[in-house]
């Protein structure tokens, strides 16, 4: 990842600067819920960073890179701005509307179009996927609970509860205990829950599922599950332990290198998962 | 998504005015049912299949009308048209309900589903999107099929719907598109998979080849190999010049999968040469692989193979190494092996696997363990040295070192196609050596890798975790791999034993008979459960196996297989395979219904067959087993009874034989055939189990079979009778003869019934089909069913390429046609397979009369040549034996309808020869009289004498053996006689003949006995 690092600061890429500095952004934001390294030591040049110095990245490479980034996660109009300034050839992914459509969907709170939108993509998703069809309907569940919010109607989210979630629950006890737990949202008041209840309202879970969703299409069309990028930061993260694990001589911290650069005003909202560019 | 009553989206269906408004039923009915197994319960019970069926035939019926100006956009994915939209719709649903297990299938099948998705499946004619979905459809009812209790019926009619000529059109195109688009890549994917998963008999094999399917998926593994950029350096100049170049295909495009192109070519060339050498020669893999030798540029790597030549561990020279040889690392080789040295050095008791070649096709291929070997050796002495100069093809050095750069089933189906193709023996000899160490070890490696542990929750569920699913799918494949590997191969089989492969698979087996557990799949729970009570006209099945369950029995055929490949030559491995306390789950494996394994001290009550038979109870914490398991169980006890200590100890303390004896009468004629073949060995004078059968009765079984119909029953159970009159007493001989029929060992001995009835069925079908009487080659390609003349699909299917034409003018393409022409000749004629079954038969009635009048003692025998004379006829019996060995012309009449090559004289077989020969040496070892009597047949003993050239050491031995009993001399008495007898012989020539075997032979023990032979003759003088 230092080197993509040092691609960045070079100002490798040549892209309209608004663009990038979202996608910085952006990458940042993702990466870093990823790995848990938030500390800021002072930079002593240790011997491992002059050699990262010294590693250059072609940029045809991290373009690539950021394309699958934006392919992957479902941007189709921000891939297909950047393949055109980056003079990529685009891809063709024709699941890409339909999986921002559905991502979209899922992070409104409104499950019942995206399942729709997901069945009409490929049916076998959710028909060869139990597990992911009962995230999604305990999802949805969750949205007509937070609705009543208070308690003035709770029967639709009793009816849905017993008719959609209900038989599924006793097929694995996971399910039963999600199942159980959420329906506590019904009785506690949503002003003052448990941490774990809590987590249920959080916007968290839309993402999580989200991601689910995303990553079980993906699967389906390329026999991928995230995008490449991704990959890297994780063989990085086991780089860096199965380094320290053997003593090996390296900093005491490496940066993950793309909080580079003076970006600091760009701030990481909450909502990054709506469209990113809106042209 | 509220719960939306089902009549409103029922009438909305049916009462729609416009395509839009059917759509949007349509999908709602989707978002209802997609997930929800109650939801697809209550449905079908509403007859939704019914009004789904309709509308694929009407709106397809009225697009027909509407005319195709679609046509042509093959693979680009477009925007559908309204009617279109709803068959998509409609498709979608169906393969959404199929998804919802075997208990759909029924109400599946009861409305015709099939024909109506099969009609979609054709590229040409629809949009991709809709071959996707009629695509997943069937592959959604074949993963049901799967799982139902009657899975292998299932499977089959779904394959013999799906393997007709019309759709075998439809794969062939949709897998030869060259686009690259995603939605052509699932089409490819599931076309494979549906192959691998429906495609199961021999003549479904051969339609796939036949229709280019074969073809089509070599050149998608050419594909790979492109993409992996590992082509022949130089094929692109060599293509140029015989025109095949063209051939070279562009690399894989993303989303192929190359684990099911491998897997779905290995299922089509299994167990057949003619189909291994259509992929070799699929232009495809021709113009990528060309054959030439190859020198790298950087002179070291080239040092090495000298160095290992100069110290006489390869022979280089001899093979040429194409470039991929130097992907793999050097093996030396010590010595030169191949495996028909092998069978020869297998000791002659009478029943190599080899023969196992006779059992008729129709069982999964894979359970004949060496069909190969008679085929092999056939068509090598047909073809003679021609074939011999073929060099090997680089395609099988490349899937070597595939297997060694690839993991999991990718792996897997790479050892799979090698399998096939160096048990076709289209590899060098010296490969056996590779093999062993670059093949074997990754593959057990593989199979420790994945036999993970498998969590409650999973066994007890309809839905497999991918990862485990993949895991189960390299334990059901790998060790079948293996076995064909290693089956014929001594080397090959202490390679594998080296790398634990004989624990290993018996820990599979045992896993495979822990018990499952009991309890139902759970269902859903149901918020209204007083819909249970009303389910009287419920028209959804029962609920089929769980995943588990198939995966279990998979493993067993599986791990018997390979159990069966590891042991068939050593003792050794025998030894140690007994050691892991496997017997029991083996006798187990014989049982339709088994039950728990018996282990060590509760040894199992004598059962007697006498008792009345409960009818058998499937044990739901075992399963049953199909036949498939039944027939590999019955290979292994077959293989285990080779070992006369196996016999006496394991097999006899866990009562092998009754469980053996009861499938003699399985209703199945394959598994009869199998279960002869096990009883063969339990049969043998040192058999402890031999009495205990014969009380069972069974005499009378077997020779009932032996008057099956079936040539593979007729041989195994006259191998088995056989075996039983060896060295018993007579009474039992006796009654063993009369339960056959003197009458129809005459015949089983004497004519060629299947021959005769080939013929018979050749000329009825010439009278049937009168129009062109006078066509003279009609009856010779009669056999071609229905295509006359066989056209190799390479060559006449219109290829994508433009350049097609140049094809059919390359001379590799013509010399490879050639090659395939009599590799087919060799392996489909029905005269030359008759033929085969015919002398394999006698000779084992020759041989049954050779121990009938057999040891023990000299008077009993006496007294079984009378009883065999006044039975048969000693005037008949001597006339039959002479016939044997002369050169016979069948059907000289009808030579006219049969092609020259095909040429209808047969000529004595050595073993025939043997057989007759021994009959005469036990004759001559009873009483004097009977000396007399052989030597009274001057005619017979003329055609002997041509026999002392044979080439055949057991007929040269078997003649030694003669003479010296005919010119033995009892006592004083017989003097006279003896003398007699000696000038007699003397005057045919016979002293010249052994004298020329004393001084000349090769093998020292003829030497011996001739010399021995000459003394007697001499002597009495």
């Amino acid at each position: 990842m230092s080197s993509l690092s040092a691609a960045f600061s070079l100002e490798a890429l040549d892209t309209n600067p608004a663009i990038r500095d979202l996608i910085f952004a952006h990458l940042r934001e993702n990466i870093d819920r990823m790995t848990s390294s938030a500390s800021t030591t002072t930079p002593a040049k240790h011997a491992f960073e002059t050699r990262v110095a010294e590693v250059k990245a072609p940029k045809s490479d991290i373009n690539a890179l950021i394309l699958d980034y934006l392919m992957m996660e479902g941007y189709p109009k921000a891939a297909a701005n950047f393949s055109k300034e980056a003079k990529l050839q685009s891809q063709h992914d024709p699941s890409i509307q339909a999986r921002q459509k559905i991502s979209q969907a899922i992070h409104t709170g409104n499950i019942e179009v995206a399942i729709t939108a997901l069945n009409e993509l490929n049916p076998e998703i959710l028909d060869k996927d139990p597990a992911l069809h009962f995230y999604l309907l305990r999802l949805q569940l969750v949205e007509l609970i937070r609705g009543t919010n208070g308690g003035n109607n709770i029967i639709p989210a009793l009816e849905f509860a017993t008719h959609q979630l209900g038989p599924r629950a006793v097929m694995s006890p996971e399910f039963l205990k999600d199942l159980e737990l959420t329906m506590c949202l019904l009785i506690f008041p949503h002003e003052s829950l448990d941490p774990q209840l809590a987590a249920l309202l959080h916007p968290d879970l839309r993402r999580q599922t989200a991601r689910q969703v995303n990553e079980a299409i993906l699967m389906r069309t390329t026999s991928r599950r995230e995008a490449a990028i991704r990959h890297l930061v994780k063989m990085r993260a086991w780089a860096e332990s199965s380094a320290r694990s053997k003593k090996k001589d390296l900093p005491d911290h490496i940066e993950l290198g793309l909080n580079s650069g003076d970006d600091n005003d760009i701030n990481l909202d909450k909502n990054s998962h709506d469209p990113m560019i809106t042209t | 998504m509220a719960r939306i009553q089902s009549p409103p989206i029922l009438s909305r269906m049916r009462g729609a005015r416009s395509y839009a408004d059917q759509v949007a039923a349509l999908r709602a009915l989707k978002d209802e049912i997609v997930g929800h197994v109650q939801n697809k319960d209550k449905w079908v019970e509403l007859n939704i299949l019914e009004s789904l069926i309709k509308i694929l035939q009407s709106s397809y019926s009225s697009s027909r009308l509407g005319g195709k100006e679609v046509r042509g956009q093959f693979g680009q994915p477009r925007s559908l048209a309204d009617e279109e939209e709803v068959r998509l719709q409609a498709l979608q649903l169906l393969a959404s309900l199929a998804n919802g297990g075997p208990s759909f299938l029924g109400p599946i099948h009861a409305v015709g589903a099939i024909p109506a998705i099969l009609s979609n499946i054709f590229p040409l004619e629809h949009p991709p999107q809709l071959v996707l979905t009629a695509l997943r459809a069937l592959s959604n009812i074949a993963d049901a099929a799967s799982l139902a209790l009657n899975s292998d019926d299932a499977l089959r009619s779904l394959a013999d719907n799906l393997f007709v000529s019309r759709y075998l059109d439809a794969l062939y195109t949709i897998l030869s598109s060259d686009s690259t688009a995603v939605l052509v890549q699932e089409q490819k994917s599931l076309v494979a998979s549906l192959v691998i998963r429906l495609c199961r008999e021999g003549h479904h094999q051969n339609a796939l080849a036949n229709a280019g399917v074969l073809d089509a998926l070599a050149t998608m593994l050419a594909e790979f190999v492109v993409l992996r950029g590992e082509v022949v350096p130089g094929a692109e100049i060599i293509g140029e010049a015989d025109g095949l170049a063209d051939m070279i295909p562009n690399p894989a495009p993303r989303g192929a999968n190359l684990a099911l192109v491998l897997e779905a070519i290995s299922t089509i060339i299994a167990d057949s040469r003619f189909r291994a050498c259509m992929l070799l020669c699929s232009p495809a893999i021709m113009a990528i692989f060309p054959s030439t030798e190859f020198s790298p540029p950087a002179k070291d790597t080239r040092t090495a193979w000298n160095a290992l030549e100069m110290s006489g561990l390869s022979n280089l020279r001899a093979k040429n190494p194409s470039a991929v040889d130097y992907l793999l690392p050097i093996v030396p080789v010590t010595q030169p092996r191949s495996l028909s040295s092998q069978l020869a050095q297998f000791p002659p008791l009478g029943f190599s696997l080899s023969r196992e070649s006779l059992a008729p096709t129709g069982q999964t291929g894979a359970t004949r363990f060496s069909g190969w070997t008679s085929t092999r050796l056939d068509s090598a002495s047909l073809n003679g040295d021609a074939e011999a100069d073929d060099p090997e093809s680089p395609l099988i050095p490349w899937l070597i070192h595939l297997v060694r750069s690839t993991s999991g089933l990718e792996r897997a189906m790479a050892a799979s196609v090698v399998a096939s193709l160096f048990k076709a023996g289209f590899a060098n000899p010296e490969r056996e050596v590779a093999l062993g160490v670059l093949v074997v070890p990754p593959l057990c490696q593989l199979i420790k890798d994945h036999d993970n542990y498998v969590d409650p929750a999973t066994q007890n569920s309809a839905f497999v975790e991918p990862s485990m699913a993949a895991d189960w799918a390299i334990l059901e494949r790998t060790p079948a791999v293996l076995a064909r590997l290693v089956a014929d191969s001594e080397f090959l089989q202490q390679a594998a034993f080296e790398s634990g492969a004989l624990k290993m698979v018996c820990k599979l087996l045992k896993d495979s008979y822990e018990p499952m557990s009991t309890q139902p799949a759970p269902r859903p729970w149901s918020p209204n459960p007083d819909r249970g009570a009303d389910r009287g006209d419920n028209r959804v099945g029962p609920p089929g196996r769980l995943p588990i369950y198939a995966h279990k029995i998979k493993t067993r055929e599986s791990a018997l297989k390979l159990i069966a490949a590891m042991v068939t030559f050593k003792d050794e491995y025998r030894k140690a395979l007994v050691e892991q306390e496997i017997v029991p789950y083996i006798v187990e494996s014989l049982s339709p219904v088994p039950s728990k394994p018996k282990m060590g001290k509760e040894k199992p009550k004598p059962e007697r067959a006498t008792e009345p038979v409960e009818p058998a109870v499937e044990n739901p914490a075992y399963g049953s087993n199909p036949n498939s398991v039944i027939i590999a169980a019955c290979h292994v006890m077959r293989i285990l009874g080779r070992s006369v200590s196996n016999l006496r100890t394991a097999l006899e303390d866990h009562g092998v034989a009754m469980p053996v004896f009861k499938l003699l009468a399985h209703p199945d004629v394959e598994v009869q055939i199998a279960a002869c073949g096990a009883v063969c060995n339990l049969v043998t004078e040192f058999s402890p189990m031999r009495e205990a059968l014969v009380d069972a009765g069974i005499v009378k079984i077997l020779c009932e079979h032996a008057h099956s119909l079936n040539p593979g029953l007729r041989l195994n159970s006259m191998w088995a009778l056989k075996h039983l009159v060896h060295a018993v007493d007579n009474n039992l001989k006796k009654q063993c003869l009369e339960e056959l029929e003197s009458g129809w060992l005459v015949q089983l001995i004497c004519d060629d019934t299947e021959d005769e009835a080939l013929h018979a069925r050749v000329r009825m079908e010439r009278r049937m089909s009168d129009v062109d009487d006078d066509d003279e080659d009609m009856d010779a390609l009669a056999y071609e069913d229905g295509t006359r003349v066989w056209l190799w699909p390479a060559m006449y299917l219109p290829a994508p390429s433009l350049f097609a034409s140049r094809r059919s003018q390359s001379q590799r393409m013509l010399k490879a046609e050639k090659k395939l022409v009599t590799l087919r000749e060799a392996e489909f004629n029905p005269t030359r397979k008759a033929r085969n079954d015919d002398l394999a038969i006698q000779e084992q009635g020759l041989n049954f009369i050779r121990n009938l009048i057999g040891p023990p003692t000299p008077s009993s025998m006496t007294e079984m040549v009378d009883y065999v004379f006044n039975e048969l006829g000693q005037d008949r019996l001597f006339e039959i034996l002479a016939s044997k060995l002369r050169v016979k012309v069948l059907h000289p009449f009808a030579r006219r309808y049969s092609s020259g090559r095909d040429s209808r004289v047969l000529h004595p077989q050595a073993k025939v020869i043997e057989a007759v020969i021994y009959i005469l040496v036990h004759m001559a070892a009873s009483i004097p009289r009977h000396r007399q009597l052989v030597i009274a047949q001057t005619e017979l003993l003329k055609l002997l004498g041509g026999y002392f050239s044979s080439k055949d050491i057991d007929v040269r031995r078997a003649l030694c053996h003669l003479l010296n009993n005919l010119v033995w001399l009892d006592d004083s008495t017989d003097n006279l006689a003896c003398q007699q007898r000696a000038q007699e012989l003397r005057k045919l020539g016979f002293l010249a003949k052994l004298e020329g075997l004393q001084q000349a032979d090769s093998d020292l023990d003829i030497r011996e006995r001739a010399k021995a032979a000459v003394w007697q003759l001499k002597v009495n003088h």
